[in-house]
């Protein structure tokens, strides 16, 4: 845009967002998140906020928009655009400063995606023309005029996101903020959003914040990058450092991979066994597993890879024997089996960490201590008081996968199992999985999360249009493939 | 996803078929009279035929008509009045009026269910919220909110289900397979208090949300939804409470002469019916039009 340039070039002295001697602690905690940094974002930048899971970088950005900023103990100044965050009022910063959240699912606000759009400029009391222009502009921007009538509950996660992001950016922000945005997309959704976010940085010079813990994907994208480690922030001088695949495994883990070639090559019993299979959701629907052939080796990692939609976590539920196939035979050589959903909260019912672990005690026959070393296997130790909820999301998974093995299942069934959590909790996972690995349970994971899958799988199978297009030992997967890689 | 689909007043004002809406419920509810009824039920069941297809339109009616018969058999039994007595059954006497009055209730009550049926094609759900955003916006907001939680809970809720049903499964091996009323209410409980923590923790989030996109600016709210009330809209409205007047005053004449008790007025034929019929018509014509336009 030639025109607003020479107004942009004179602004360029203001920072987007500066922050000077910033401290913040949630009320109640004695630490404080963020401990007296400073922070400069030039306008116009595509910045990378990265730092693990609790380390405050949603805190940091949550700062910049008062309206959303949690409850705390703030000193020092922020400043947006060169006015401090607390002279901007809820319209102002609406207009000002947009904020992407994580979950798609739970920023849509409206029933249909038109209203959706809508929403932002409506609070605001944009006239009607204009904002009838702003909408049809942005829908045209997005390509979201094919699906602009459809009900946002139709929408796959990888659009509603993206809505998320034009609902945002419709209201014009000069400064855009995103926290984890594409953490609970599939690779092929997230690539699209982030391809989507490079235009809005290119084309309408919008200033860009990502938060994340997973910088590889975007640092093509970025012109810069900061670290927050101990409520202290740091420009990151290398950007290439950040596309480094990140190492899950621990030091015993080189000599499992030629402990694993002995047995791999010996006759193996099936721990499931798919003959045939065919499944259908109802007498209307389409088939969703179609004559397949499937076979889980007994005490391994087998992993289901595949797109959106394409039948994994049907195939998990059909394996727990929560759905049944209409033609072909299943076996299963245990019965003992546990499936964690992708959302680990959908097993949380009690109080406390150590509450929740005990609430199948009675029939499972384990007692507290059992509960106890659970906890402190997977680096839980010292939670147990806490509420479930207010573990981190990759707390969560671990407390979740605590509570499914202490079940003593023979068939461990994830799904997503390393969805949105960071680089340390996906290691935890990692090491919890070996270690039942190695107690010769079997384990199978519908992923889309590559490098764990590359890391962690013993065998991979693809899943496409409800079939397995192929399955193969993990390096002959990966040495086949072409584009699906980490 | 919820297919375009082409209806009566697709291209009016939402208040046009909410006028006629509304009118014709009331006049299905408040006129109790025989060959009222049959009409308004006629054309209920053609409107229906036409829009969802007759096989979809009898099937609404396979619980619809066991419920009329309930009613119709029901009455006799608590209204011992009339003067035809058909049989005694025990003590009381089984009249023939009141067997009528409670066929007409009956009637009353499917007809008064196919227009409510018809409301949702006539007056689409999104319509109407888009005419409340304007009005009340809190409101509207809110009841879309709370619509599209619930297929949200029956997902999730599904899903808890499942993975308790394999927990218990994996422990229960061996053992006899759990059952009993209490360990089915607390599976119950169980899952509502899942569903809950899940729920409150995620609308946390969706407030957020609402208050990054400047929900509550304290400006007024201006709405995206443009519906152009013409001079048609304005006159298609009068003709339709024009006409609303004068069925409502055939439906007053008919009901006012007509009494079931102690014996049945005497139907005689009427130019009152016609115009009255003719409203019951409109959405089927007009919907027939519409498609045949379409082609």
């Amino acid at each position: 845009m030639p025109v607003k340039s020479d107004v942009r070039a004179a602004e360029a002295a203001t920072p987007a967002i500066e922050a000077r001697n910033l401290s913040f602690g949630y009320t109640g905690a004695r630490r404080l998140v963020l401990n007296n940094l400073s922070w400069r974002v030039e306008q116009g930048a595509f910045a990378l906020l990265v730092g693990g899971t609790g380390s405050g970088k949603s805190t940091l950005l949550s700062l910049c928009k008062p309206e959303i900023a949690p409850a705390g103990m703030r000193t020092g100044s922020i400043e947006v655009l060169g006015s401090p965050v607390e002279a901007l009022d809820t319209a102002a910063s609406a207009r000002s400063v947009g904020y992407v959240f994580q979950n798609p699912e739970n920023q849509i606000v409206c029933e249909s995606v038109w209203h959706e759009l809508a929403f932002g400029l409506e609070n605001l009391g944009t006239p009607q023309g204009e904002m009838r222009r702003l909408i049809a502009e942005t829908s045209y921007f997005f390509g979201i005029d094919d699906w602009f009538r459809s009900d946002t509950a139709t929408l796959s996660g990888g659009r509603k996101q993206l809505l998320a992001l034009a609902a945002t950016l419709v209201m014009q922000p000069r400064v855009l903020l995103l926290d984890e945005p594409t953490a609970q997309l599939d690779p092929i959704a997230e690539k699209n959003f982030l391809h989507a976010l490079f235009r809005v940085h290119r084309e309408l010079g919008c200033t860009v914040v990502v938060a994340t813990h997973r910088p590889q994907p975007m640092v093509d994208y970025a012109t810069c990058a900061f670290e927050l480690v101990d409520g202290h922030i740091s420009p990151v001088a290398n950007l290439a450092s950040l596309r480094a695949q990140p190492h899950l495994g621990n030091a015993d883990d080189a000599d499992r991979g030629e402990q694993e070639g002995a047995p791999g090559s010996r006759a193996q019993s099936a721990a499931v066994e798919l003959r045939r299979a065919w499944f259908r959701y109802g007498r209307r629907e389409p088939w969703v597993v179609r004559n397949m052939d499937l076979t889980v080796q007994a005490g391994r990692i087998h992993a289901l890879v595949g797109g959106n939609g394409c039948g994994k976590s049907t195939l998990l539920a059909l394996m727990a024997g929560v759905q049944c196939l209409q033609r072909g035979s299943l076996s299963a050589a245990s019965a003992a089996r546990a499936l964690l959903p992708q959302d680990p909260r959908a097993l949380f019912i009690a109080e406390t960490a150590l509450d929740e672990l005990m609430e199948w005690a009675p029939r499972a026959a384990y007692d507290e201590e059992d509960a106890r070393r659970a906890l402190e296997r997977v680096g839980l130790a010292g939670s147990e008081g806490l509420h479930p909820y207010d573990l981190s999301g990759g707390q969560q998974q671990l407390l979740a996968l605590a509570k499914l093995v202490l079940l003593k299942p023979r068939l461990l069934l994830l799904d997503e199992p390393t969805k949105g959590l960071d680089i340390a909790a996906r290691r935890r996972v990692a090491a919890a999985l070996r270690a039942l690995c190695a107690d010769g349970v079997t384990v199978v994971m519908a992923s889309h999360d590559l490098d764990f899958v590359q890391q962690m799988a013993d065998e991979i199978s693809m899943v496409f249009d409800g079939e397995v297009a192929c399955t193969a030992s993990c390096e002959e997967f990966f040495q086949g493939n072409v584009y699906y890689r980490p | 996803m919820r297919a375009e689909r082409h209806t009566a007043f697709d291209t009016a004002h939402p208040l046009v078929p909410a006028v006629y809406t509304v009118l014709t419920v009331s006049f299905t509810m408040f006129a109790f009279q025989p060959v009222l009824i049959m009409i308004s039920l006629a054309g209920g069941l053609l409107y229906a035929c036409v829009c969802d297809g007759p096989r979809a339109a009898a099937m609404s009616l396979r619980w619809q008509l066991p419920l009329m018969i309930i009613v119709a058999l029901i009455n006799p039994l608590f209204s011992a009045s009339g003067s035809t007595e058909l049989f005694r059954l025990g003590p009381r006497a089984v009249y023939l009026e009141s067997l009528c009055y409670g066929c007409a209730m009956g009637g009353l009550f499917a007809a008064s269910v196919l227009w409510f049926r018809a409301a949702t094609h006539l007056v689409p759900f999104d319509r109407v919220m888009a005419l409340a955003g304007n009005a009340a916006p809190t409101i509207a907001l809110m009841t879309s909110m709370s619509m599209r939680l619930i297929p949200r809970f029956m997902r999730q809720g599904k899903l808890v289900a499942a993975v308790q049903d394999v927990a218990a499964a994996c422990v229960g091996q061996g053992q006899a397979a759990r059952s009993g009323a209490r360990d089915a209410v607390a599976g119950r409980l169980r899952l509502s208090t899942v569903l809950m923590g899940w729920t409150m923790e995620d609308s946390l989030e969706t407030a957020d949300a609402m208050r990054a996109r400047g929900w509550h600016a304290g400006v007024r709210r201006t709405v995206y939804t443009r519906f152009r009330f013409t001079a048609l809209d304005a006159l298609r409205i009068i003709v339709l409470v024009l006409a609303g007047c004068l069925c409502a005053a055939i439906a007053a004449a008919a009901t006012g002469q007509y009494a079931f008790y102690p014996r049945m007025s005497e139907l005689v034929p009427w130019w009152g019916y016609a115009p009255y019929a003719a409203w019951m018509l409109v959405p089927t014509v007009l919907h027939v039009r519409e498609e045949a336009r379409c082609q």
